[in-house]
């Protein structure tokens, strides 16, 4: 058993931000991470992180703020997404200071450069490995604060008092074991849940734990149907190809040759949204104008100097990962689950509706992306909420304590659990299902999806959670590093995600951002200009709704 | 195409050990990591090793392969299968094994804890960003390349023989800062790198440049912080000292000055501890005489040039160490304070 | 092989290691191979001088390149490892960068020295003689097969690694000394170590960790049955051969393992005799090893 006053799950870009942030505060600050937290998923973005520093052009935080409420096609709270826009600049400026490498212009101030949809020149860089570099810088920090990080321990279950959260059960991945760890508040930035899909950017470790944990608290998640499904990811593994490959200057191509994008886009063309991207490119694979099932991404005219420089990274994952040379030959790539719009439901300072509990980052849903999100505003979301998150625990457990009882018997509950699960010794395997799932989902609940699709996947993403009920067999019976019984552990809560998912999409009739429904291919703002909430109902998915937040911007049509 | 390799199994709860060989189908894209899976969720649920992002930037699955040190996930099997070799797959070097291929990184992070792995903020920063070229940054950018996954460290063999040597890793990560113009560490940072398990004990085997995934070269990183050490004026360890007898050797007779090395490293009273040994060396001929040093023609070439690289060094060194600028109008601003 | 090389002896062949450069000049003879003295050439800097003055370094070795181009050859050969490395990296460096290059030689013209081009290629011996016609040659020489003489190689690191910059064989599974040692009549052994870091570099800065390296491939081969080891490396040589006796006491284990150079090993087989590859000059003593080779004939 552990305590401190203020628990981050998740040490990612915004865990770890969020805990140096309430370090700041005098409190007392621990870190749980099922991985060491430089090896977090935040460290495989590439591109970069916006920001309206007007380096590069003329920009405003109003403008950035303008942008992506219309790229988040008006679903994105107006007055979250104002608050993002507004700080940015001070984040950045920030995590400059602390070191990070970002790419220079020749005055010395950081380069920007554009993204799809943005409107301008925004995005700040450090070469492709934009992430890679903030996470270590972040690391460096966290390190310098001193605060306490349980590495290789898995989250497991929320402990609340009836009404706080007061804690959680981890797994000691390393040693074995059920603890116990107390808190006066808990922050969740456990990340993102994109495992669930074949064909995806995510790491093994993205299975949205901390979204079903606080799920199954009872605290509602938000927006779950929406999913990113990013225009260029490499064929054989998922593995992401940066959009500043685009922002550099990089063409899509067809079989014949074609840049088709402006038949889709007539404006922005390549630099569309990453719906629009998407949606075109898995046109025209479907209408046969693909290459074998992907289209191309043709950097061979930027010449070898500036791939080197700016997208040096890229260059390697597509010689590693799809034998290609993009200085010599276009890169084949298609459209992968990237990234989740929706997620634990929080107000501007990470608050969720359970007193105690907080969630910044992918796991949660400020909301800034709406139903989609603007390349080079994850990295953003993370540092600008998670930092929020982290004063906003602080201050309150400062403010006024707010020690709930943890009781013991919570490591206890779960402790059987586990060895419920180590018990069964006869049954389906846990990778069997995993295949199952993320096959169902990326068949039916991808990117053009129907009534039909949707309730076939509901009902193969039942099925698979009975039998997932029905206990599967975990091979590995020790204590010391059993990542099998890790795994079945991700899964259930994928499962859960992915009910969560499809039962908010079939309820939308509507096409909005990366929810493209062809039995309803238009927006309906009339009925549907208003979140989705999944809630908790004894394991079942029980959907509510509530508001967008509109201030400046009125909904309009959205074209590139 | 079918796969079958090897797997150093070890389990710390029956603490038996064995070599177990498996055989899998797999794609003909498929990387040593995806070959684990289908070996763990077909073959043998427990059988553990670490895993993240799958593209080589987490750097969790550090593991060896024919003894050799690989990021698994960056590691196709194709040519391996086609070579129609069984590879031998264990757990990294240098760090104790916890189960199966995973080692226990505490060590490894320690270290790294050690080299106060975080920049030196100036007390003032600007409100925007400073200044800085990219051509101030490139110099740190290949040490930022590092995961930390630790491959070089698995390899390091000056740490089998000590293994309290910082070790590639901390040292490559040491260089990002004592190069980064904005950290303000000075001397006092160089110095947590100069002692005993310091830079010096690095032993230049280039393991870890031959076996670094990302292109790091950390063994270039340590010489670039042995640099910093050495022409910041610290001769006190004896590795500073060794390689002051070799710059001076260079001008001085432009030949190694040998019988200078010993007593000049190690200090007069320790080679005269050692005179024994010297006597068994000039015996067979291999002490030069130290009264008529072999000197090289043309000496008087190698002697200017050690005096204007100097001169050109010293002036690089006052323009680097005057830092990142704040910006203008922040610049101005302070001035009139 | 060429008929002509640059020929860069180094410090040690020129001064303690004297053993190393007249055997190499003998062999070269045998081999057909000429060997142009290069006047005024001076140290490489090691990796002393790459790692605490690596402009001056740069400067050091890009005269010794410049100097083996004044002498109209392409190609220089080296006979030590590290002599290999800091030559091949700083010609690597000046030839991928003109700007570097030119600047460079602004600075040797400064000072009256030659400038260099970029033409000359940095060769060591062992793989002039490992392969193509060089190993023909090598074959055709080794007159007095060495019978029945089982020989450990022993690599060196600088050989080796990083591959990038030297890169004539597979760093882990390297092969030219066993195929010479093979064409030398001899038997060789295998042993794990034979790639790994004697601790040269460090065996008076840090002489514990020194040694505990150098234990390694002393007690691998010793085990494995080698009469003798043989090294590419003058330096590698004097860790193993100078210091070995240091490394006894420390293991406590008699190793009595006699370290020949590569040069000495061929000369052997060529039928040059014990005192003109000067086996006299070596701390361990070199027999039974050398009687089991000269007493054979």
């Amino acid at each position: 058993m552990v305590r401190h006053d203020v628990v981050v799950v998740g040490a990612g870009l915004a865990g770890m931000r969020a805990a140096i942030e309430a370090s700041r505060y005098g409190v007392d600050v621990g870190v749980v991470s099922k991985l060491h937290p430089t090896r977090s998923h935040s460290g495989a973005a590439e591109g970069g992180i916006n920001a309206a520093l007007g380096n590069a052009g003329e920009d405003s935080p109003e403008k950035h703020t303008f942008f992506t409420v219309k790229g988040s096609d008006y679903l994105g709270d107006q007055d979250a997404i104002a608050v993002m826009c507004a700080e940015g600049p001070g984040d950045i400026y920030e995590l400059e200071h602390m070191g990070a490498i970002f790419s220079r212009m020749d005055d010395g101030r950081i380069a920007q450069r554009p993204f799809g949809a943005g409107g301008a020149p925004r995005t700040c860089y450090a070469a492709d490995i934009t992430g890679h570099v903030l996470l270590h810088v972040l690391y460096e920090q966290l390190v310098k604060s001193g605060v306490t990080v349980y590495e290789e321990w898995f989250a497991l279950d929320l402990v609340t008092d009836g009404e706080r959260c007061v804690g959680l059960t981890a797994w000691d991945l390393v040693r074995g074991g059920v603890q116990g760890v107390e808190a006066n508040a808990v922050i969740l930035a456990t990340g993102g849940l994109g495992r669930m899909y074949r064909g995806t950017t995510n790491a093994y470790a993205c299975t949205g734990d901390g979204m079903s944990m606080a799920w199954r608290a009872g605290v509602p998640l938000k927006d779950m149907e929406f999913m990113q499904f990013h225009p260029t990811t490499l064929k054989a593994n998922g593995v992401l190809i940066t959009e500043g490959c685009r922002g550099e200057g990089g063409y899509l191509r067809n079989a014949e040759g074609d840049r088709f994008m402006f038949n889709y886009a007539p404006n922005a063309g390549e630099l569309a949204s990453r719906d629009v991207v998407s949606r075109a490119e898995q046109t025209e694979i479907d209408e046969g104008r693909g290459v074998d099932g992907t289209v191309l991404l043709d950097l061979t005219h930027l010449g070898a100097k500036r791939i080197n420089e700016r997208l040096h990274g890229s260059r390697e994952l597509a010689m590693d990962y799809a034998g290609v040379d993009p200085i010599e030959e276009p890169i084949p790539v298609r459209p992968g689950a990237h990234y989740h719009m929706g997620g634990i439901d929080t107000d501007v300072w990470g608050h969720t509706i359970m007193p105690g509990l907080y969630a910044a980052g992918e796991c949660a849903c400020v909301s800034v992306h709406g139903a989609n999100r603007l390349g080079g505003n994850s990295l953003l979301e993370t540092v600008v909420f998670g930092r929020r998150a982290g004063a906003a625990a602080a201050q309150d457990v400062r403010r006024n304590g707010m020690g709930g009882v943890f009781s013991p018997s919570a490591v206890r509950v779960t402790e059987r659990a586990i060895t419920r699960m180590l018990d069964v010794n006869e049954g389906e395997r846990p990778y069997v299902l995993r295949q199952e799932l993320a096959d169902v989902m990326y068949d039916n609940a991808g990117i053009f999806r129907t009534a039909e699709k949707l309730e076939t996947c509901k009902a193969q993403v039942t099925e698979l959670r009975e039998r997932y009920a029905r206990g599967l067999v975990v091979q590995d019976k020790g204590r010391t590093f059993n990542s099998d019984l890790i795994q079945a552990i991700e899964l259930g809560s994928m499962l859960q995600m992915a009910d969560c998912l499809v039962t908010g999409a079939i309820a939308r009739t509507e096409s909005r951002g990366a929810h493209s429904r062809l039995d309803y291919p238009d927006r309906d703002d009339e009925n549907w200009l208003r979140h989705t909430l999944a809630w908790y109902g004894d394991g079942e998915v029980e959907l509510d709704y509530k508001p967008v937040t509109i201030t400046e911007y009125e909904p309009a049509v959205r074209t590139y | 195409m079918h796969v079958t390799l090897k797997i150093q199994r070890y389990n710390p709860e029956t603490e038996e050990q064995s070599l177990e060989t498996y055989s899998v189908e797999m794609n003909d894209e498929a990387t040593l990591l995806d070959t684990l899976d289908a070996v763990k969720d077909q073959v043998d649920g427990s059988l553990s090793y670490r895993k993240s992002c799958r593209m080589a930037v987490c750097g969790s699955c550090g593991m060896r392969m024919n003894g050799a040190a690989v990021l698994a996930c960056k590691t196709p099997m194709k040519p391996i299968v086609e070579s129609g070799e069984v590879p031998v797959v264990s757990p990294m070097g240098n760090l104790p094994v916890i189960k199966d291929l995973v080692v226990d990184m505490a060590p490894f992070w320690a270290k790294f804890r050690a080299v106060k792995p975080y920049l030196e903020e100036d007390e003032n920063p600007p409100v925007k960003e400073w200044r800085v070229q990219q051509e101030e940054l490139d110099r740190v950018m290949t040490e930022a390349l590092c995961i930390q996954c630790g491959c070089c460290v698995s390899e390091c063999n000056s740490m089998e023989s000590d293994p309290d040597f910082l070790g590639p890793a901390a040292l490559a990560k040491a260089a990002r800062f004592v190069y980064d113009v904005r950290d303000r560490g000075g001397k006092s940072r160089l110095e947590l790198y100069n002692g005993p398990h310091g830079v010096w004990d690095c032993t230049r085997c280039y393991f870890c440049n031959q076996r670094c995934p990302k292109g790091v070269h950390p063994r270039d990183a340590i010489a670039k912080v042995g640099a910093a050490i050495y022409q910041a004026g610290m001769h006190s360890d004896p590795g500073a000292r060794h390689a002051k007898v070799f710059v001076k050797s260079t001008h001085k007779t432009g030949y190694l000055l040998e019988t200078n090395l010993v007593p000049e490293t190690v200090g007069a009273v320790n080679a005269i501890k050692d005179i024994p040994f010297a006597l068994k060396l000039a015996r067979a001929g291999k002490v030069p005489n130290p009264l008529k040093p072999h000197s090289a023609n043309k000496l008087d070439e190698v002697r200017k040039l050690h005096t204007l690289i100097d001169a050109q060094e010293k002036a690089a060194r006052a323009e680097a160490t005057a830092g990142p600028r704040r910006p203008p109008e922040e610049a101005q601003a302070k001035e009139s304070e | 092989m060429k008929s002509s090389y640059a020929y860069y002896p180094g410090c040690l062949a020129s001064l303690s290691q004297k053993e190393l450069d007249t055997s190499t000049r003998a062999i070269a003879e045998k081999l057909g191979m000429a060997l142009v003295d290069i006047p005024g050439f001076t140290c490489c800097g090691a990796g002393d001088v790459h790692e605490a003055r690596p402009e001056y370094y740069l400067h050091l070795n890009a005269r010794i390149l410049g100097q083996a181009e004044q002498l109209g050859q392409d190609t220089l050969m080296t006979i030590c490892n590290v002599c290999t490395l800091n030559l091949r990296q700083a010609n690597k460096k000046l030839q991928a960068d003109p700007d570097l290059l030119e600047r460079v030689n602004r600075n040797l013209k400064e000072v009256g020295a030659a400038s260099y081009s970029g033409g000359v290629e940095v060769r060591h011996l062992l793989w002039e003689i490992a392969e193509g016609e060089g190993y023909e040659r090598l074959k055709e020489i080794a007159q007095r097969p060495l019978e029945g003489v089982k020989i450990a190689p022993f690599y060196g690191c600088q050989i080796l690694r990083p591959s990038r910059l030297l890169g004539f064989e597979d760093p882990d599974r390297p092969q030219s000394l066993e195929r010479i040692i093979e064409a030398c009549g001899a038997e060789p052994v295998d042993y794990p170590s034979k790639i790994k870091c004697c601790g040269f570099p460090i065996v008076l800065a840090r002489s514990e960790v020194a040694l505990g390296e150098l234990i390694q491939p002393l007690a691998e081969a010793k085990e494995a049955g080698a009469d003798a080891m043989v090294t590419p490396c003058p330096l590698c040589h004097l860790s193993l051969d100078a210091w070995q006796g240091k490394a006894s006491r420390e293991a406590d284990m008699e190793f009595n393992l006699p370290i020949f150079h590569l040069a000495q090993l061929v000369g052997a087989a060529a039928g040059l005799s014990y005192d003109e590859l000067q086996f006299k000059r070596h701390v361990v003593r070199t027999y039974p090893a050398t009687d089991k080779i000269y007493q054979g004939a």
